[in-house]
């Protein structure tokens, strides 16, 4: 009771002082002290709860109960006040319709509804608390040193709403917590509401005219998922009687057939929040925000907010036929496309965020079939992908600001201009999607839980999109690794607080990698035995134990091997005999002149262009929500 | 004998040749000689070939580029002159641009003349450039020890 | 105990899979020789090429080049040990994957434009047989209901009964594997391609020995996967796995001596589209049946 209450009120605490402070040394006291608490309470609560089962805490308050109710009037009320300020009545709209139907609810239909273990922790839920206090405070220390840079290159005059930005960041960790601890189902709306809100007000921090469009579609697609989520609750409510998680899982999985429009509508919920096809814009577009809050939006809250949920749903998306043929369709396509599209991108950032709309696919699809394999997959895909993805993020951040691009093909020779972050970056790519590392074994699983499920759709989905996937973080990889002569090394200004917050997350690689076994047996498997009853393994030990192996010696040669200097004559390019300099390849052309031979990845737009797949995608996608809905509600008034 | 004498990789390049000797070279490469019966691989790549043919007197404008490809192949390594233009600059040799020979440029191991060279040259000049690869195999073999 | 298999199974494979897939090079040339009405070379050819390139000067464009091809020349090696012991077949590929990524990486680190371009060409030729690949594991998977390979010596019937389809997605994606025209666009093993030597123009000496080395090792993992669809239960299964390898292999040769280079869409296109149904239809019959 004690550690969990502490993790969801700290943080908010210091989001309430972070609001309040401008000055710039008490804030990075603040923010360093608040993330070192938070980062080491977190591993507390892991290191004292290693294999625990469902643990429920029972604790129920009116008080808290009305002020959910204030929180969704407050957020309704800010959401109103920029729909009006920017003149986005859509958005307002959706607003008062979510805000007059969670009203109805709370005052109609939710207070016979008594919840006693309004919190609850699991091994899933040690799982994100770890990944929340580890990686999310990782962040908030990065974004110091970022945001210091950040507000130096923004045009003069510019409001400094520095304060601002911080408080949002703890607030949101503070919603996370409240998201995977509660049982109370209107709790846990409550912290999805405030993260949608976070999120809004995160992207749209420059108040460009850019971050404003992007930050108003967010919020339309997460108040239409949160609109998903009211219809959920009010479906749990009328027809199986509960606002308690676990006894609506467990209801859920035993009868199915009540279920299923609840279930649709919160996984509905789920695919907005968790950004899949057609809601992936949104996270696209909050590619406009501050690196860290992409990196805190991708990697450890928001979307993972979604995919724990679904997670969660698992057992009973596994016997739902209809919201689990809708979810495992949606992720695998969003996988497939995804991928193919990232391979098109130049922009490092954007790159990155089709991956995670692609991986998110991949943890929806797993957490659609249900089976523990497949669980077991998405809890390792969640792991893993929120370390390497934050970790490539902050490396694109700082890369960033030193060499004055996120674009991609202007990364030639980071490896000789910026060397341990360029290092550190192949890492983090390396983590996502190549063996030995920890996605990779993840998605081993996928493909056995898929083939042992007999979804050869699904199969066929995998097949390619890790194809495409191999494409697109290959060339980046190489662009990275070009090496000519000596280019000056640029990142000696590189502030250390980045520093820390990187090294971190290579370390958690490390480890993560390493007893990836280990990890299984002490978080994972746990939970699938309360769930399943089983803690089956899909792959064998000692097949993890060889990839633990591999993994060690990969980072080694990474780290240490590529310094050594090799004792070889050192010779120019081959530039056909007529090398004018080696280093910028420049060779003599037909005019006597000199030409610089230049090279750019491929990108392929006529094949896997946004212009060719974009529409396609949203048509298909949409179609199978519209249709599962349809057959959901015909099936619950039939 | 050495290894270097069974896979002699070849590279050739064209200086100021009137064509006459590349076609004669090509010509010794070609399936109908089947050179590859000793191991002779005609590669494009001067950091991949042992021994390196040149066709043509050298320039003003290619003196530098027949610098580089020899820089560019690894040790040992032989040259051949192929042709009377590669060897002393033949009819050429009074042009205000010529420089010379190949040898005014790098040193050359085997001199092989001839308007056009004969394929039949072309190849016997190329075994005793392999004879000559052996013997810088040997000496070198020798340094490395020597070093040691 | 997979563990230590695997181990033993490596180290094997490091002795024997070189002077194998070294033998089958010299056969390769001595047979396409033939093909074109030439004597051609000595079956040791390759021997004496790679012993040659071994005692060359050791010159490199960079430090870590030589570092990259080194290790993905171990992790061919320990792709061969995991499938040659029975270990995990899907774990052979992950590895196998991982030795071609960081042969890629070694051709982008030198920044010359030949290999880069021909490092482009390469990430593209994996992506194309890539699913084929996964399908193949899958398609064992079923056959065998387990995807450790020496689950092939249980089995009463062979693997290629329920799979031919597979076999067939496999044996055209091989083409590209084995470096075999009309798929060699990242580097070719004739002479003259319009980008030099493609992946390998920086690769000179040692290094180009130890990538020649990775190609046998390479090639004897693949023909085992080839021949691995015709063993069951019955030991004598194992010669008929070893005629057919040795069968796909000159189908191989000759297929590399009588098609012209294609352009990388056809080749992308006719993978996948070869991926999708053979190994598709293939995979979506054993699951319903």
């Amino acid at each position: 009771m004690l550690l969990p209450g502490f993790l969801i009120v700290f943080p908010l605490v210091v989001a309430l002082l972070l609001f309040c402070i401008r000055a710039d040394k008490a804030r990075d006291v603040i923010v360093i002290g608040g993330a070192v608490v938070t980062a080491v309470a977190s591993v507390a609560m892991v290191a004292t709860n290693i294999g625990v089962g469902y643990t429920p805490i029972q604790f129920s308050s009116h008080a808290i109960d009305y002020l959910c109710t204030a929180v969704g009037v407050l957020i309704a009320v800010v959401v109103l006040y920029f729909a009006v300020r920017f003149k986005n009545l859509f958005a307002g709209a959706l607003a008062v319709v979510q805000l007059v139907l969670s009203l109805v609810f709370e005052m109609g239909f939710a207070h016979g509804l008594e919840v006693s273990n309004g919190l609850y922790y699991d091994s899933l839920t040690i799982l994100m608390v770890f990944i929340i206090g580890v990686i999310g405070s990782g962040i908030c220390v990065y974004a110091l040193g970022y945001m210091k840079d950040f507000q130096h290159h923004q045009p003069k005059g510019e409001k400094d709403r520095r304060p601002f930005f911080f408080g949002l960041m703890f607030l949101f960790l503070s919603a996370m917590y409240v998201i995977v601890f509660s049982n109370n189902m209107i709790w846990l709306f409550t912290g999805w509401e405030i993260t949608t809100v976070c999120s809004f007000l995160l992207i749209g921090y420059t108040r460009t005219e850019e971050a404003l469009n992007n930050a108003f579609r967010q919020i339309i697609m997460n108040i239409a998922g949160g609109i998903g989520f009211v219809v959920a609750l009010f479906a749990s409510a009328i027809q199986m009687n509960t606002l308690d998680l676990n006894v609506f899982l467990t209801q859920g999985a035993a009868h199915p057939e009540i279920a299923v429009l609840a279930v649709t509508a919160l996984a509905f919920a789920v695919l907005t929040k968790a950004a899949q096809m057609p809601f992936h814009t949104w996270l696209l577009g909050a590619m406009v925000a501050p690196t860290p809050t992409s990196a805190l939006l991708h990697s450890s809250t928001m979307v993972k907010a979604g995919v724990f949920l679904l997670v969660k749903l698992a057992p009973v998306l596994a016997v739902c036929a209809v919201p689990k043929a809708m979810v495992v369709l949606i992720g695998g396509l969003t996988f497939l496309l995804c991928s193919c599209l990232a391979i098109s991108q130049s922009n490092a950032k954007r790159v990155l965020a089709y991956s995670t709309i692609a991986n998110l696919g991949l943890i929806t699809a797993c957490a659609g079939v249900g089976t523990a394999e497949a669980v077991w997959a998405a809890a390792f895909l969640i792991l893993f992908h929120a370390i390497a993805k934050s970790l490539l993020f902050l490396c694109v951040g700082t890369a960033e600001h030193h060499i004055g691009s996120r674009n991609i093909e202007d990364m030639d020779l980071l490896f000789e201009r910026m060397p341990r972050l360029a290092r550190f970056m192949m890492i983090g790519i390396m983590c996502m999607f190549i063996a030995p590392f920890g996605m990779l074994l993840a998605k081993w699983a996928t493909l056995v839980s898929f083939v042992d499920g007999g979804h050869i759709v699904m199969i066929l989905l995998l097949a390619f999109g890790s194809a495409a996937t191999f494409m697109f973080w290959t060339k980046w990889m190489g662009k990275l690794s070009g090496i000519a002569a000596k280019p000056q090394n640029v990142e000696v200004t590189v502030h250390k607080s980045e520093w820390a917050a990187i090294v971190t997350m290579v370390f958690l690689v490390f480890v993560g990698c390493l007893f990836l076994p280990l990890i299984s047996n002490a978080l994972v498997e746990p939970y699938l035995l309360g769930v399943f009853g089983t803690d089956l393994q899909t792959l064998s030990d000692d097949n993890l134990w060889i990839s633990s192996f591999l993994s060690a010696i990969m980072i080694f040669v990474l780290l240490v091997g590529l310094e050594r200097k090799s004792k070889s004559r050192k010779v120019n390019v081959y530039l056909s005999g007529i090398t004018v300099d080696t280093d910028t390849r420049a060779f003599t052309n037909s005019l006597s002149g000199s030409t610089e031979a230049t090279a750019r990845n491929w990108y392929m737009e006529d094949y896997f262009g946004e212009g060719k797949l974009t529409k396609p995608a949203h048509i298909g996608t949409a179609t199978i929500i519209i249709a599962a809905f349809v057959v959901a509600i015909a099936m619950i008034l039939l | 004998m050495a290894l270097v004498a069974k896979s002699p990789w070849v590279i050739h390049y064209d200086g100021s040749s009137c064509n006459g000797c590349d076609i004669e070279v090509l010509a010794a490469l070609c399936p109908g000689y089947d050179a590859e019966r000793f191991g002779v691989i005609n590669t494009g790549n001067p950091k991949h070939a042992d021994i390196f043919l040149v066709t043509g007197s050298v320039n003003e404008r290619n003196i530098s580029v027949v610098k580089e490809i020899y820089d560019q192949m690894l040790e040992p390594k032989v040259v051949v002159a192929c042709g009377i233009c590669a060897c002393s600059g033949g009819i050429f040799h009074d042009c205000y641009n010529v420089i010379g020979g190949v040898d005014k440029a790098i040193p050359v191991d085997v001199y092989c003349p001839g308007c056009a060279v004969r394929p039949e040259s072309i190849i016997d000049a190329v075994v005793q450039g392999v004879a000559v690869l052996e013997e810088k195999a040997k000496a070198m073999k020798e340094a490395r020890k020597g070093g040691e | 105990m997979t563990f230590l298999s695997v181990i033993v199974g490596t180290v094997a494979f490091a002795i024997l899979a070189p002077v194998i897939g070294c033998f089958l090079a010299g056969v390769d040339r001595k047979v396409s020789a033939r093909m074109q009405g030439r004597v051609g070379p000595s079956i040791m050819q390759p021997y004496w090429d790679v012993r040659k390139l071994l005692s060359k000067e050791s010159a490199s464009v960079n430090d870590v080049e030589g570092v990259y091809v080194t290790l993905a020349l171990v992790l061919a090696v320990l792709s061969g040990g995991i499938f040659y012991s029975g270990g995990n077949l899907l774990l052979c590929v992950f590895v196998i994957t991982l030795s071609s990524l960081f042969f890629i990486v070694a051709a982008y680190s030198t920044r010359s434009p030949y290999a880069e371009v021909g490092a482009n060409r390469e990430t593209l030729q994996v992506m194309a047989y890539e699913p084929m690949v996964l399908l193949f594991a899958v398609g064992i998977y079923l056959a065998l209901g387990t995807f450790s390979v020496s689950g092939i010596l249980d089995v009463e019937v062979p693997a290629i009964c329920k799979t031919f389809l597979v076999f067939f997605g496999l044996l055209f994606i091989l083409t590209i594997k084995l470096r075999k025209s009309p798929f060699d666009i990242s580097m070719s093993h004739h002479a003259h391609q319009e980008i030099v030597r493609g992946m390998t123009t920086e690769m000179s000496g040692p290094t180009l020995a130890k990538v020649e080395i990775m190609h046998w090792c390479e090639n004897v993992l693949f023909l085992g996967w080839a021949g691995m669809f015709f063993v069951w239960s019955n030991p004598l299964s194992l010669i008929l796995a070893l005629v057919v390898a040795v069968a796909v292999y000159f189908l191989e040769i000759w297929i590399d001596n009588n098609f012209a280079r294609v352009k990388w869409q056809a080749m992308l296109r006719w993978s996948w589209i070869i991926a999708l149904v053979a190994g598709g239809v293939n995979i979506a019959a054993l699951m319903i049946l």
